[in-house]
């Protein structure tokens, strides 16, 4: 068989597509094989209990970071409740009632505030957002609220999970809203027309059309939450840091991403935590990726549909 | 008439709540800018001119810019060939095997834990040189930027219609030149959108920097293989900190990274139509 000689287009595009592959891999691989220790040291105990024990002495280290991964959870789940919610009425907002450039304008807004550095987002939260929630929303809650466990303790300082979460929802609205806007957008315009020559009001055509869009919106929220469990200079400023494995939203806690932003700096003083935390980070990693491959794989599926 | 009715009130109630929905989705955004502009101008004010050129002794941020510009410039140097490479490898083959693995890789790059760049660029550099450096930062944004870079690309690209490469192919061009000296070039509006809004996101960018640009706020950087700080990294640590001339500061700074970004990425928004987030 005669090999074909590679054309010009060949020669500039290949290497760079071997590049982004190759980066991709390595880090998988680098991940990988930092936590092989911290995996032959703590087994599966590093992801199923709550310990953090560092001291100059390795035999005495003890890590299991339950408690970041149950917080980087709870806090996505608050978020993309918030979200839900905020990125639906946005969107019915702007396709269906906004006068073009009202609808122009809340668009750009929107996409300014995906776009916004998140640590300006984390300055926010740490000198307002965090204060203001715990004045008039947290106290309150725990004063009428604590028989249930969800506001069973009060919060001394305000960071909780509930501010990350908070904050967290506030951030990834903007995400969430341009994927539900732009498969509400999508729906071809006959079925509109076929429902208001029904007589159906608006009310009830966009209540029918979001049966149309559910799988867009569940790969939305499915987005957001991937988006959120990332988050992690804004979410570690707020979320309070401490290792708390508690329903209690009023209670600081850690997640995954802000044990590593915190302790990876001084990981090294310690025999083990640099793998602990490479761990984690290949925790994240694999969350990261299933999620957000389910998300993008259920939008491109649902978008075929549409398209057909 | 009676069940008419319901169905207007329904109606009324429905606007509302969707209308007091959006408005509160967007509102953190004003509070937000107003907010930093009025925490931070006054630090600005306080401090004067020395505030964007001292050092932080001095009550300065001025190496904080520095390292941001210099940060942003040489991951763009890195980032932007590779993917503007591999953005017009993903517009050529949209519905090849190699090609559809690419554009969902690119597609999972963009909603990526940052953080996780960074701690492989740790131990991809920072680990065997011994330092942080101006060079692991900018590989690490250069990372985060590329998929962004190279969607914007595949995106606008695809846009052109396929008549211009028949009549390309109709001239006996072969396809490198096809592509980049035809389609490329039409695309450029696009293309050059997409950079810029890349380049105003990785200038934000902190949790990448965390461990690899390690942060000088004393001193101006003046070598690629040392240490440098930028805008948002000395946020960060200034948050932290528990005294209040600092968190002053850190509103200061956050005025200066938020009008750096607003003044790139607005204009730039204004002018297009859709952007890929």
């Amino acid at each position: 068989m005669k090999i074909r000689k590679p054309d010009l287009f060949q020669i500039i595009t290949y290497p760079a597509v071997i590049i982004v592959f190759a980066i991709f891999i390595s880090m998988l691989i680098t991940f990988l094989i930092r936590s092989l220790p911290a995996f032959d040291m703590y087994g599966f105990n590093l992801y199923a209990k709550n310990v953090w024990i560092a001291t100059e002495n390795p035999d005495n280290e003890k890590y299991g970071i339950l408690a970041a991964i149950w917080g980087s959870i709870y806090t996505s789940v608050i978020a993309v409740g918030i979200a839900l919610p905020l990125s639906v009425g946005y969107s019915i907002f702007v396709i269906d009632y906004a006068p073009k450039k009202v609808k122009n304008l809340l668009i750009i807004l929107s996409d300014v505030m995906a776009g916004l550095p998140t640590i300006i987002y984390g300055v926010w939260a740490v000198f307002f957002l965090v204060p203001a929630l715990k004045d008039n929303i947290m106290t309150p809650l725990y004063d009428t609220f604590s028989f249930i466990p969800l506001f069973s303790q009060p919060s001394i300082s305000g960071f909780s999970i509930m501010s990350a979460g908070t904050l967290l929802g506030i951030m990834v609205t903007p995400f969430a809203s341009a994927i539900i806007r732009e498969s509400y957008q999508m729906i071809p315009f006959k079925y509109k027309e076929a429902a208001f020559s029904l007589g159906l009001t608006r009310y009830e055509t966009a209540k029918l059309l979001f049966g149309y869009i559910k799988p867009a919106v569940y790969s939305g929220m499915i987005l957001a939450f991937g988006r959120a469990i990332g988050e992690t200079v804004a979410v570690s400023l707020v979320v309070g840091n401490a290792f708390n494995l508690t329903a209690n939203m009023l209670a600081p806690g850690y997640t995954i991403s802000s044990l590593i932003a915190n302790q990876f700096g001084n990981a090294f003083i310690y025999g083990h935590m640099t793998s602990v935390l490479y761990a984690s980070g290949l925790f994240l990693f694999v969350i990261g990726l299933a999620v957000n491959l389910l998300g993008i794989y259920m939008l491109r599926r649902w978008r075929k549909n549409v398209e057909i | 008439m009676w069940k008419y009715d319901t169905r207007k009130i329904k109606e009324k109630l429905f606007l509302i709540a969707v209308a007091a929905l959006t408005i509160l989705a967007v509102f953190p955004l004003f509070h937000i800018v107003f907010t930093v502009f009025y925490e931070g101008i006054g630090t600005i004010m306080a401090t004067g001119p020395t505030f964007i050129t001292g050092t932080l002794g001095e009550g300065g941020i001025g190496p904080a810019i520095v390292g941001t510009l210099m940060l942003t410039l040489l991951s763009s140097i890195i980032g932007i060939p590779i993917a503007l490479a591999v953005g017009i490898y993903a517009y050529e083959y949209p519905n090849s095997r190699i090609g559809k693995i690419t554009t969902t890789l690119l597609q999972i790059m963009l909603e990526f834990p940052t953080i996780l760049v960074g701690l492989f660029v740790m131990q991809l550099i920072v680990i065997p040189t011994g330092s942080y450096s101006v060079i692991a930062g900018a590989l690490a944004l250069a990372i985060i930027m590329m998929p962004y870079v190279a969607v914007y690309t595949a995106e606008s690209m695809s846009q052109i219609p396929f008549t211009f490469r028949e009549a390309a192919f109709g001239l006996g061009v072969n396809r490198a030149k096809s592509v980049f000296m035809i389609i490329a070039p039409i695309a450029k509006r696009g293309i050059l959108t997409g950079l810029l809004i890349s380049t105003a996101k990785v200038a934000g960018e902190t949790a990448p920097l965390l461990f690899t640009a390690g942060g000088l706020y004393q001193s101006y950087p003046h070598s690629l293989t040392e240490p440098v700080g930028s805008i948002s990294l000395l946020i960060y640590t200034l948050v932290q900190s528990p005294s209040a001339a600092d968190h002053q500061m850190a509103w200061g700074a956050a005025l200066v990274l938020m009008v750096i970004f607003l003044t790139v990425f607005i204009p730039i928004r204004m002018s297009l139509k859709e952007v890929k987030l």
